[in-house]
């Protein structure tokens, strides 16, 4: 997958901008397969420019007040709209304090003036590998809540993201927000590697939960064409008393099993060593003191 | 084709765009207003950054409909009363413009970083500009201009933090 | 004092050509090949011509012109084959940029591949299929030498005394082969031109270039057009670094305004088409041996440089040429054996880059002596020091006496050590695991410009004795022009703002000078520009003589008047003679004062075609590059800490410029010795054509510490004793990076760029128990990434 085109025009297509969700089901019931629902626009103005898609309707969502909304209710979840910022997020301190891993990964896309625009849900719609948000939010068992003529439903992110910009979306449905259940007490963290490339050539998000068993969920980025967990490292960290040396281990585990590609930003081979290192410090912090 | 009405560096401007056109071809072939710049037109190299309704965006990825009824700030509109702001100052000072092509970009991003946050350490200067390329590589003139400016936007004492064992 | 056009930029009224708007222009689109190497075999524009804005298309067949300015090997249009994957095979002309964008996706182009070459060592086989079959046909300046009936653009070869008998008085050999890959200029502005080809015959251009005299001259020649009937207008460029230097579009517009009855048209490349149509610059292959005796004297250099050359080569045969008589750099070597060979291949052409041909022969000569003083023991401030060229005493390798005046290296190597704190101790590295270092290394530069390149300059009066300043230098963000500036005003004990200098370079307005390009502005221009007030002051002083009624060396220019000496009252105003004297009694003698100077490289000789002997260059700029590095072996990264520069620059006319080309030039050499690499595929595509994966050095990943200094060796010929400097500041960079790996860790790094990855690699192949016991430390604890304190 390459970036860059001779293209510096958008092609033509019809702006709508529907005030309500039931208004943008209609837009999307009308245009079918034509339309194609726009949050900040950083991602699909960039796709739309380089031609990859051509919708003939967008269809911006940012005039959906609902959809602005972040709630949370304590012990429940919190719920993304789809039209809330990277920006806001950052600077939303319940998501900082009791959902680290998304928030950090939330808090360091892209750049600081992306994040102004760019939304959470549509970081993890555009579903290059490359993207920061789906490793946190499959770590914290997201569910993506999708409505549509059809009415609504509900999605693990797990399953979410199929392959390569291939989503669990069918045409005259779009994503109204995600959904992070509060099961405390979890831990989380989330970290990357992106020296030398505006992409991050390798992230991982762990979350700890410590009820009655302890649960883990390790998940990677764009170390594979989607993200991927790693059992074997999962198996380590809740069976083995945690310490350095159990995190080593975990490490190397991830290091090993997860399956990684080789393309234009790095080599397999050197992922594999990134998982090394951002597994270890990724599980120092979900543990420490 | 439709009629949108936005202010432009505080003054109303009402011409006739469409779906398809970008801000930032708005703002440069509707309206003249040339110092917004392009370079990669993919939101990577942060040239087209104005201020819109008070925030900053890549316009190069913002549709000129969107900015229908809004407030669009470039590097013409930062400074007042006729005047440059002082972050614009500082940079003519401390020589913080090679080619020039990113200069307002930077200023833009900066004035509006300082307003916020006159004293920003290091680490909060460089992701403030992170989405930014000055290929000339005139970042340590910026860092020594941003220092300068800081307590313009301040008010207070020269920043001690910014000036680091640079000569 | 700050950059006469610092306003403009700040305030985003600089104009660029980017800006340029002219009434009725028309938009123009390439389409570009996607084949390496391929016969056309059909070209269908039908499908195009029916979108109803589109005005013309061009293939071609529609314009039987090569260019090239020491080659004319390359076509304006891809002529019965293309070369490269992004070769231009027509360009189509609309009314409006979306129809250009629609026209241009619909002309469809039937290839029959060939076989492709994308390696130089490969292309350069005997048998290697041949990417430009009509050498012979080619133009070529004096001064370069294609191998007809091969891949080969141009070979230079140098012999300096007898490198095998060097190698037998060796102690010990290093032996190594150093590999460079193509890299972008990535300015800011992409390449765009506007251009006219009017119903008289005349032509006007907007571009954004380095020469736009060249350009002019390239026009005229092969268009076979007046000089004096093609106007090429250069304003402010977004950044050139060698990559506008040349001629871009401005011959393929031109006549495309022409096909369509003479409307302007205006091309503007995408990013990635700037990347994958627009000229890189040249990749390197390089094979060394060198010999040196036990106390570090250096007895033999032989090295082969095989520069890949990309589709065409027209610089590039010019870049190769200077890597081979440069190949010495500081050091007095009594043999030197030298091959450079410029080779085509089938990738993106390649042109002039910011240090043309000094940093990739850097890359190589720097190493080869760290690993040279570690083998012998020695420290590598002391192998420099006994070997550095002694100006005065030494001849270069090219048998050119190096003048006493040229610089000072001895004092340039000394003030770096001082300056990077060679001999302090390390401090702590910011995690047990991680190593910190220093490394550094030196070089020299001159332009390498034809002895032809002349430079000229007139000083015109206003009539309130503000001054017009015409030159040729061109605004790529290099501030000459204030320096310029400057140097007239002194002359005249004017204030700066007195004197002005136009932001358009016109050549029909504009004072002649050869390009702005090799570091040769301050030089060549400011030697104009002091001979023109010389001129004017003349006519001047000649006038206020018969005024005052004095003889002409009695009387002096002060502060803006001409002054009796010893007798300040007897004293006139610039602003009364400088448009001719009026006597009291209405009597008028003279007119405007025009003052004009001019300036060339009277002496540079051609090389001898064999032994490469001659005299290449007009001054020599001495400098060098330290730094203060943090290396994780766990990732690869190297964090520099702290830059030091060190020139001599002969006289220091303005310490800001000096500073921000120094600071802005180490910028660059870390971000291409860190990061850049144009990554090709097996079929020749560009897969990172954007600046996210083509990743370029942004403000966090620079030195917090910036240390720049400069030794004044005055030069006898240069202004006020001046010598350029543009392009120097990033010649050493990675070159001292790597030799800061190097030595703390032993570990060499042959290949640009050090990529983290790279680094990685190359820790855990060379020493492997660096990398465990690196491993072994690591803790995750420190600091991480993405958080922050």
């Amino acid at each position: 997958m390459s970036f860059g085109s001779p293209y510096l025009t958008l092609p033509e297509f019809e702006y709508h901008r529907p005030e309500t969700i039931d208004e943008v089901i209609e837009l999307l019931q009308k245009y079918g397969g034509d339309a194609a629902v726009m949050a900040g626009g950083v991602g699909l103005l960039a796709f739309m420019k380089e031609r990859l898609v051509s919708p003939a309707h967008v269809i911006d969502i940012k005039g959906v007040k609902q959809l602005r909304q972040t709630k949370y209710t304590a012990g429940e979840s919190i719920r993304i709209g789809a039209s809330v910022t990277l920006s806001e997020l950052a600077a939303n301190d319940v998501l900082r304090t009791k959902f680290p891993a998304l928030h950090n990964a939330a808090s360091w896309i892209a750049d600081s003036i992306i994040r102004e625009r760019a939304t959470l849900v549509g970081n993890m719609c555009e579903a290059i590998p490359w993207v920061d948000s789906p490793a946190a939010l499959i770590a914290l068992e997201a569910k993506v809540e999708i409505a549509g003529s059809q009415g609504t439903r509900s999605v693990n992110m797990d399953d979410f993201i199929r392959g390569p910009v291939e989503i669990d979306i069918n045409p005259g449905e779009f994503v109204t927000g995600v959904m992070v259940p509060d099961v405390p007490p979890r831990k989380s963290a989330f970290d990357k590697f992106n020296t030398g490339a505006e992409f991050s050539l390798a992230t991982v998000a762990v979350s700890v939960t410590t009820g009655k068993e302890r649960k883990a969920r390790i998940v990677y980025g764009a170390v594979s064409t989607k993200p991927v967990r790693c059992a074997e490292a999962e198996k380590i960290v809740v069976e083995e008393e945690a310490s350095r040396r159990t995190f080593r281990k975990a490490a190397e585990a991830a290091s090993e099993s997860v399956e990684c590609v080789s393309d234009v930003l790095a080599s397999a081979e050197y992922r594999r060593q990134l998982i090394h290192l951002i597994t270890m410090r990724a599980l120092e912090r979900v543990f420490e003191k | 084709m439709s009629k949108i009405v936005l202010k432009v560096n505080g003054q109303t401007r009402r011409l006739e765009t469409k779906d398809s056109e970008l801000l930032l071809d708005l703002l440069r072939d509707g309206l003249a207003v040339k110092s917004v710049k392009a370079a990669c037109w993919r939101g990577e190299c942060g040239l087209c950054t104005v201020l819109l309704n008070g925030h900053l965006v890549k316009s190069c990825l913002v549709l000129a409909v969107e900015a229908a009824g809004g407030e669009v700030t470039t590097a013409e509109g930062i400074g007042s009363d006729g005047e440059l702001a002082p972050i614009q100052k500082a940079f003519i000072e401390h020589g913080a413009a090679q080619c020039g092509f990113c200069t307002p970009a930077f200023a833009i991003t900066l004035h509006e970083l300082l307003r916020k946050n006159p004293a920003p350490a290091q680490w909060e200067l460089e992701e403030a500009v992170r989405g930014l390329i000055c290929r000339c590589g005139t970042y340590n003139q910026i860092r020594e201009a941003v220092a300068s400016a800081s307590s313009a936007y301040a008010g207070a004492e020269k920043s001690q933090n910014l000036v680091e064992g640079s000569r | 004092m700050p950059p006469q056009d610092a306003f403009l930029k700040v305030s985003g009224t600089a104009l660029y050509t980017f800006d340029c708007e002219v009434a009725g222009t028309l938009h123009a689109k390439l389409v570009t090949s996607t084949m390496a190497h391929a016969k056309i075999v059909r070209i269908d524009t039908k499908k195009a011509r029916e979108i109803p804005g589109l005005v013309a298309v061009l293939t071609g067949r529609d314009m039987p012109f090569r260019v090239g300015l020491y080659a004319g090997d390359r076509d304006l249009l891809a002529v019965d084959k293309v070369r490269w994957v992004g070769h231009p095979v027509a360009i189509v002309v609309a009314e409006t940029l979306k129809d250009a964008e629609r026209a241009a996706e619909l002309v469809t182009v039937q290839y029959e591949a060939l076989p492709s070459l994308l390696d130089p060592v490969q292309a350069m086989k005997d048998g290697a299929p041949l990417i430009h079959e009509k050498m012979e046909e080619y133009s070529h300046a004096p001064d370069f030498h294609p191998v007809i009936g091969t891949n080969i653009a141009n070979r230079f070869t140098l012999f300096h005394g007898d490198v095998q008998k060097g190698f037998e008085q060796a102690d010990t050999l290093v032996e190594e082969e150093f590999r460079i890959s193509h890299v972008s200029h990535a300015y800011m502005e992409t390449q765009n031109v506007i251009a006219q080809y009017k119903r008289d015959g005349s032509a006007e251009i907007w571009t954004s270039c380095q020469s736009p005299f060249m350009v002019r001259q390239i026009l005229s020649e092969s268009l076979k057009i007046p000089y004096n009937k093609i106007v090429v207008k250069a304003p402010f460029a977004g950044g050139g670094f060698g990559g506008k230097a040349g001629l871009g579009w401005e011959a393929l517009v031109l006549l495309a305004s022409k096909a369509v009855g003479g409307r302007p048209v205006r091309l503007l490349l995408s990013r990635m088409e700037n990347f994958t149509s627009a000229a890189s610059r040249d990749g390197m292959v390089a094979n060394v041996k060198a010999g040196f005796k036990k106390d570090g004297k250096c007895t033999a250099y032989e090295v082969r440089f095989v520069v890949d050359a990309g589709a065409y080569a027209d610089y590039t045969v010019n870049v190769s040429r200077t890597m081979g008589y440069a190949a010495e750099g500081v050091y007095e070597i009594p043999n030197v054996h030298c091959e450079s060979l410029a080779v085509y291949t089938n990738k993106i052409p390649t042109t002039a880059m910011r240090g043309f041909g000094y940093p990739e022969g850097n890359w190589v000569l720097e190493q080869v002596f760290e690993r040279a003083a570690k083998k012998l023991g020695i420290d590598p401030v002391r192998i420099r020091r006994i070997n550095l060229v002694r100006p005065g005493e030494s001849h270069t390798a090219t048998g050119e006496p190096l003048r006493e005046d040229a610089g000072d290296p001895a004092k340039v190597l000394e003030t770096l050590v001082r300056d990077i704190g060679w001999n302090e101790k390390l401090s702590q590295p910011s995690s047990p695991w991680r190593i910190r270092s220093k490394g550094f290394a030196l070089c020299v530069k001159g332009p390498s410009q034809p002895s032809r390149a002349s430079a000229s300059a007139i000083v015109k009066f206003n009539e309130d004795a503000t001054i017009d300043l015409l030159v040729g230098t061109g605004n790529i963000g290099q501030g000459t022009t204030t320096a310029l500036s400057q140097l007239v005003a002194d002359q005249f004990g004017l204030q700066i703002e007195s004197v002005r200098v136009d932001p358009v370079r016109d050549t029909s307005k504009s004072a002649y000078t050869w390009q702005t390009v090799g570091s040769r502005g301050l030089f060549a221009d400011g030697m104009a520009c002091l001979r023109a007030c010389e001129d004017a002051k003349n006519q001047i002083l000649g006038l206020a003589s018969q005024a005052l009624r004095l003889p002409r060396d009695q009387l002096e220019v002060v502060k803006g008047a001409v002054v009796a000496k010893g007798r300040p009252w007897l004293t006139i105003p610039l602003r009364e003679l400088v448009t001719g004297y009026v006597y009291p009694n209405g009597n008028t003698i003279e007119g405007p004062i025009i003052g004009r100077g001019t300036s060339s490289s009277s002496l540079n000789t051609y090389l001898d075609p064999e032994k490469g002997q001659g005299v290449p260059t007009v001054f020599h700029t001495f400098g060098g590059a330290a730094v203060e590095i943090e290396l994780d072996p766990t990732t690869g990264v190297i964090k520099v800490l702290k830059a030091a520069s060190v020139f001599d620059v002969g006289k220091v006319i303005n310490p800001l410029l000096l500073k921000m080309q120094l600071d802005g030039g180490f910028v660059m050499g870390l971000s291409i010795g860190l990061y850049e690499k144009i990554k090709f595929d097996e079929q020749g595509w560009v897969t990172n054509p954007n600046l996210s994966s083509y990743y370029v050095a942004r403000m966090k990943d620079i030195p917090r510490e910036f240390v720049a200094d400069f030794v004044e060796t005055p030069q006898s010929d240069g202004p006020l004793g001046a010598r350029g400097i543009g392009e120097l500041s990033m010649i050493a960079v990675a070159s001292a990076i790597s030799n800061a790996v190097f030595g703390a860790t032993g570990v060499k790094l042959n290949d640009l760029p050090m990529s983290s990855e790279a680094v990685w690699k190359a820790i855990r192949a060379q020493r492997p128990d660096l990398l465990k016991s690196a491993m072994d430390g690591y803790d995750g604890v420190e600091i991480p990434m993405v958080a922050r304190p």
